[in-house]
């Protein structure tokens, strides 16, 4: 009997997970690997559904689980390239990646993740190509035409990316993933209020989405050039992991304060009181900013209302 | 009896003292050491965090190696490798760029948890009279011991404008 209420949970979670409800789907995963916590299946989609929702350390954890429990299932090799490649490393995630292409078969949803590690490896020509096969083998895979959709925005076909897009969103009209991808090409060719649409719908399926949130407040910071500018920054300083962003903030810190130091010591009193204003300021902007950034979508998402038959 | 996600923090009797990373990451620039650094390890304690040792270490190494760096600028100063003005003001510098590193990766290695621990609906708890409080307090507790590397140790990362030769 287990076996068959492991894979029912699994099915429910996955449809969760699609869905965008990470909460319901860690929730049932979780009650796969109750009834059996050597479930090497379930510690794989729980790994996937936690890498959705962000919890990078707990994916990683149960990614290493699965694989420990079934190094054959080329699932969970797909699962663990996911997880690498959410942990930046990108040789071990394209070996595990290459493993799960390998052999009859491969599913469409493992030529889409190659085509993200490609991408992020710069190999856009292979990205585009890796995308193609996986749409030889589902012409209306929603993964892969978002994919290649924001492919095509990033090489700034605007037009294609849009038509792509809006493929994908035939396919499935409530696929949170397509949604934000045509929210970005949205903003990109400026239309500003379509985005919001986007937005506001994968966040009325969930408040807590923190790429709609990215999205929505992208289109907020359209509406302020002052919230805009921390915007930016922001999302630059996001592109780089914990340590590279620790370094730069440091680095800043103690480039500023030898130029106090040395200014000071130079008898240049007022271009050293100057310079420490200066940074004070920037220090204060950058606490308030973010504050406002918070109160302000706050206020947004208090107009944003469930579906009834949520 | 539910399977435990290795990521989730458990269950503290604390939970209504938890504040965000970033209240103890702001003390340590605004109040000092002194604070910043027991308070990161409190809020680990009181999130139930599963990676509660590695940060109570953290600040444990944080107290010790500022104390070691410290030690280390005093003797070279003392023994006069190291002369008054540019030269000190710069090797104190260091000591406090070590403080804020730590600072800041205390935070991120909090953060993690932290994310987790407010996704599943756990109290947070604003304390903003605290931090006016110990920015008050902060000339005091750095007074209470009149030696050059209590204040390197305890003083905030952010130096005051007329700050002292020791970053006070």
């Amino acid at each position: 009997m287990e076996p068959r209420q492991i894979a029912v949970l699994l099915e429910q979670a996955e449809v969760q997970r699609r869905l965008g409800n990470h909460r319901g789907a860690t929730e049932l995963a979780q009650r796969a690997l109750t009834l059996d916590p050597d479930h090497a299946r379930s510690h794989a989609a729980l790994a996937a559904i936690l890498l959705d929702a962000r919890r990078l350390a707990g994916a990683g954890i149960e990614a290493r689980a699965a694989l420990a429990l079934d190094a054959d299932d080329r699932y969970i090799h797909r699962v663990a390239a996911a997880v690498l490649a959410a942990e930046r490393k990108l040789d071990d995630a394209w070996a595990h990646c290459l493993i799960a292409l390998d052999g009859p078969a491969p599913a469409p949803e493992a030529f889409v993740l190659g085509a993200r590690l490609r991408e992020l490896a710069g190999d856009r020509a292979h990205a585009r190509e890796l995308l193609h096969e996986a749409l030889a083998i589902d012409a209306a895979h929603v993964g892969a035409l978002t994919q290649l959709a924001r492919l095509e925005l990033a090489g700034g076909a605007r037009d294609e990316a849009a038509r792509l897009i809006a493929l994908a969103l035939e396919a499935d009209p409530a696929n949170p993933g397509a949604h934000l991808a045509a929210g970005a090409i949205d903003l990109a060719r400026g239309d500003a209020a379509s985005a919001e649409v986007h937005a506001r719908f994968v966040l009325a399926v969930d408040a807590t989405d923190r790429d709609a949130l990215a999205l929505w407040a992208a289109v907020q910071a359209r509406r302020s050039w002052l919230l805009g500018v921390w915007w930016r920054w922001t999302m630059w300083m996001s592109q780089r992991d914990d340590r590279r962003q620790i370094a730069l903030l440091i680095g800043a810190f103690v480039v500023v304060r030898i130029a106090i130091i040395v200014t000071d010591e130079l008898g240049l009193a007022t271009v050293a009181r100057i310079l420490h204003l200066g940074w004070l300021g920037l220090c204060a902007y950058t606490w308030f900013a973010p504050a406002l950034f918070r109160r302000m979508i706050a206020r947004s998402l208090e107009t944003v209302r469930l579906d009834p038959d949520f | 009896m539910t399977y435990q996600i290795a990521d989730e923090p458990v269950e503290t009797s604390l939970r209504s003292y938890v504040v965000r990373p970033g209240m103890p990451l702001l003390a340590s620039m605004f109040a000092g050491a002194w604070l910043a650094w027991p308070w990161f390890a409190f809020n680990a304690i009181a999130m139930g965090s599963p990676t509660r040792r590695k940060e109570i270490a953290l600040c444990a190494a944080a107290f010790a190696g500022t104390a070691a760096l410290g030690a280390t600028v005093i003797a070279l100063f003392d023994a006069g490798v190291l002369p008054d003005g540019a030269p000190l003001r710069l090797a104190v510098l260091g000591v406090v760029t070590f403080k804020l590193a730590i600072s800041y990766h205390i935070a991120a290695v909090q953060s993690r948890t932290f994310h987790v621990y407010e996704y599943y609906g756990g109290p947070v708890r604003n304390p903003g009279r605290l931090l006016g409080a110990a920015y008050l307090l902060r000339g005091l507790v750095i007074g209470l011991v009149d030696h050059p590397l209590w204040v390197i140790i305890v003083a905030g990362g952010l130096p005051r404008w007329h700050a002292g030769p020791w970053g006070w």
